[in-house]
C-alpha cells in the first residue's frame, strides 16, 4: 500500500484542525453575537461593557455569585475564602480557572464579582 | 403757723398779676389763606396716597424678592446636597479605584501577576522498602494577567530525589528535579471560546486537570493514567455554552498537539519505544504529523453541592517516527456529588497503538473513587467531621502482559480549606512481566496555596 508523504500527512491533518477550529469560532461567533445583539451594532467597549453588566444582573436574579461558586469551585477543591486573595488577584485567579475549569464566561464573571466584593479590600 | 401764711400770699399775688396781664387777641384768617391751606393740604394728601401706592408697590417687590431669595435658598440648598453627593461618589469611586487599580505604567508588571499552586511532603513505605520520607514537592503556577483576555500561565514541579543508576539501583548523593508540567498563553476570545497554547494539560478525561497533589484526595494517581499522556504542546480551543439557568453547562476541548512520540529511533516503533510525552519541539520534530483531539462534557447542578458531570475524550494520532503506527485514546468520565459530604467520580480509559515487535497493543483500565466526609453524620465532634474518608478501585491492564488490581482506604483530614493531612493504605494485586510491588502505605502533607 503507497503510504502519502509525511509533510502531505501533516498537511491534511492540520487542515482538518484547522477546519474545525475555524467552525468552532465561526459557531461562538454567532452565539456571541445572539446573546449580545448591541455587539454587531457598535463596536464600543463601553456598549458592551454596559449589557454584560445588564446579563449579569439578570444572571444574577437567577443564580448568585456565591450559589454558582458553590456549585463550580467546591466539585474540585475545597471552595477558598473571600479574603484570601485581593480583587485584583481575584481576577487573575478566576480568569484562570475559567480556563482551567472551562466555566461560562457569565457565571464566571458572576464569581468574580462575588469573590471582590467579599474580599474585604 | 408761718408756712401756711406764706402760701396764701403767693396764691394771693398770682391772682394779681393773672388779672393784670393782657388777654390774647382771636386769630383772624382770610379767605385766601384759608384756600391755600386747604390746597396745601390736598397736596399732602395726594403725596401721602402716591407714597402709599409706593409703599405698596415696593411690598409687593419685597415680597416678590423674598421669594425668590427663598427659591435662592432652596436652589443653594439642592446644590450643596448635590455637591455632597457629588463629593460622596468621589470619594467612592476613588476607594473602588483605589482597591481595582487600573494598570498603567507606572504600576509596574507584578500588578497582574498571581502565584498559586501546592507543595507535598510523603511519608510512606513499598514491599521490600524502608519507610522513609519519600517526597518533597514544591508545586507553583505562575499566573500573569496581561490584560482582560490575555492570561500566561505555567505549572513547575520541583522534587528532591534519591539518586539512583541506569538500572534503577541506589547510587550516591540525591538530586532535585525541576520540570514544567505545563506553559500556556490563554486568550479569551469571546464567551464562548477561549484560545490556548503552548504545552498544555490533555483534557483526555479530567484527571490530569484536577489532579494536581493539593485537589487529589489519594496521594498517588490512578495507576491506568500511565497510559495517557499529561501534557502536549500544541494549539486548543475550549470553552463552555451554559444550558437554561440551574448553571447547567455544555464544555468543550479541540486541540492539536505534535503528539506522542518513539523515543529510541527514527526506523524502529517497537513497542517499548512509546513516549506518550515526547514531541515537545520543533528541533528535531520527531514525526510528521499532529495528533487531534477533544472532550466534550455535559454538567448537570440541580442544587449547590449536587451535581453530576459526565465527559467522553479522545486523541489520535501517529506515534512512531516514521509515521507507521497510530496511537489513539478514549477516555470516559463521569463525577457525582450528593450534597457537601458524598463524592463518586471515576474514569474509563482505553488506548490503542500499533508496533513493529508486539503488533497491536491496548492497554486500557478504569478507576473509581468515593470519599465522604464525616461532617455529614451530624456529630458534635469537631476533630471527627473534619476527617473525610476515602477509597479507590483501580485497574490496569499494560496491554504486553501486566494486570495490576489496587485497592486504596485512607482518609483526609482538613486542618483547613487549603492544609490536609492523607493517609493510605493500598493492596496490589499485581501479575505479569512488569509486576508491582505489593501493598504499601503513604502519608502525605499537602498545602494549597
Amino acid at each position: 500500500m503507497k503510504r502519502s508523504h509525511p509533510l502531505k500527512l501533516r498537511l491534511r491533518t492540520w487542515l482538518r484542525l484547522a477546519a474545525l477550529a475555524a467552525a468552532i469560532v465561526a459557531v461562538s461567533g454567532l452565539l456571541a453575537a445572539c446573546a449580545d445583539p448591541q455587539a454587531t451594532n457598535t463596536t464600543a467597549a463601553d456598549a458592551k461593557k454596559e449589557t454584560k453588566d445588564t446579563k449579569a444582573k439578570q444572571m444574577a436574579k437567577r443564580l448568585t455569585g456565591a450559589e454558582l461558586y458553590a456549585i463550580n469551585c467546591n466539585r474540585c477543591h475545597a471552595e477558598r475564602y473571600p479574603t484570601e486573595f485581593t480583587p485584583p488577584q481575584w481576577k487573575t485567579v478566576l480568569t484562570h480557572m475559567r480556563v482551567r475549569a472551562n466555566l461560562p464566561a457569565t457565571q464566571a464573571r458572576e464569581i468574580l464579582k462575588y469573590l471582590q466584593e467579599e474580599s474585604g479590600s | 403757723m408761718k408756712i401756711p401764711s406764706l402760701i396764701h400770699g403767693i396764691l394771693a399775688a398770682a391772682c394779681v398779676m393773672g388779672a393784670a396781664l393782657p388777654q390774647p387777641a382771636p386769630a383772624q384768617v382770610s379767605a385766601d389763606d384759608f384756600n391755600a391751606l386747604k390746597k396745601m393740604v390736598e397736596q399732602l394728601g395726594d403725596k401721602v396716597q402716591k407714597l402709599e401706592q409706593t409703599h405698596e408697590q415696593d411690598q409687593k417687590a419685597h415680597e416678590q424678592d423674598q421669594q425668590v431669595i427663598e427659591q435662592l435658598q432652596k436652589q443653594l440648598g439642592e446644590t450643596k446636597t448635590a455637591i455632597t453627593n457629588a463629593q460622596q461618589t468621589a470619594d467612592s469611586v476613588a476607594k473602588v479605584q483605589s482597591a481595582y487599580p487600573v494598570v498603567n505604567a507606572s504600576q509596574g508588571p507584578m500588578h497582574n501577576f498571581t502565584i498559586v499552586g501546592d507543595a507535598e511532603a510523603d511519608f510512606g513505605k513499598s514491599a521490600g522498602q524502608h519507610s522513609a520520607f519519600a517526597l518533597a514537592d514544591f508545586a507553583p503556577i505562575f499566573l500573569f494577567r496581561a490584560s482582560d483576555n490575555v492570561l500566561v500561565e505555567a505549572g513547575f514541579d520541583t522534587i528532591l530525589n534519591n539518586n539512583v543508576d541506569q538500572n534503577g539501583n541506589r547510587a550516591p548523593g540525591s538530586s532535585t528535579s525541576f520540570s514544567m508540567s505545563f506553559g500556556q498563553l490563554d486568550y479569551l476570545l469571546n464567551d464562548y471560546v477561549t484560545v490556548v497554547a503552548g504545552d498544555m494539560l490533555l483534557p483526555l478525561g479530567t484527571y490530569s486537570e484536577r489532579g494536581a497533589g493539593w485537589l487529589n484526595k489519594i496521594p498517588d494517581d490512578p495507576l491506568v493514567r500511565g497510559v495517557l499522556p499529561g501534557s502536549g504542546v500544541g494549539v486548543q480551543l475550549r470553552g463552555a455554552v451554559p444550558v437554561g439557568e440551574s448553571g447547567q453547562m455544555v464544555t468543550y476541548s479541540v486541540y492539536g498537539v505534535n503528539g506522542p512520540s518513539s523515543g529510541f529511533s527514527n526506523s524502529v516503533a517497537n513497542a517499548s519505544a512509546l513516549d506518550l510525552g515526547g514531541n515537545v519541539g520543533d528541533t528535531p520534530n520527531w514525526h510528521a504529523d499532529p495528533s487531534g483531539g477533544g472532550r466534550i462534557g455535559w454538567f448537570y447542578p440541580w442544587a449547590p453541592h449536587h451535581d453530576l458531570e459526565l465527559g467522553v475524550s479522545g486523541q489520535t494520532g501517529s506515534w512512531s517516527d516514521n509515521g507507521s503506527h497510530i496511537w489513539s485514546a478514549g477516555v470516559v468520565d463521569a463525577a457525582l456529588h450528593l450534597g457537601p459530604n458524598f463524592e463518586l467520580k471515576g474514569e474509563y480509559i482505553q488506548t490503542r497503538y500499533g508496533s513493529d515487535d508486539l503488533g497491536q497493543l491496548d492497554p486500557h483500565g478504569w478507576w473509581a473513587q468515593a470519599g465522604y466526609k464525616l461532617a455529614g453524620l451530624n456529630l458534635d465532634l469537631p476533630y471527627i467531621n473534619n476527617i473525610e474518608l476515602v477509597s479507590r478501585f483501580d485497574c490496569e491492564n499494560d496491554g504486553q502482559g501486566t494486570k495490576t488490581d489496587r485497592y486504596t482506604a485512607g482518609y483526609v483530614y482538613y486542618f483547613s480549606n487549603t492544609l490536609y493531612f492523607k493517609g493510605d493504605y493500598e493492596w496490589l494485586h499485581s501479575r505479569g512481566p512488569g509486576a508491582l510491588p505489593e501493598n504499601s502505605f503513604v502519608f502525605q502533607l499537602s498545602y494549597g496555596f
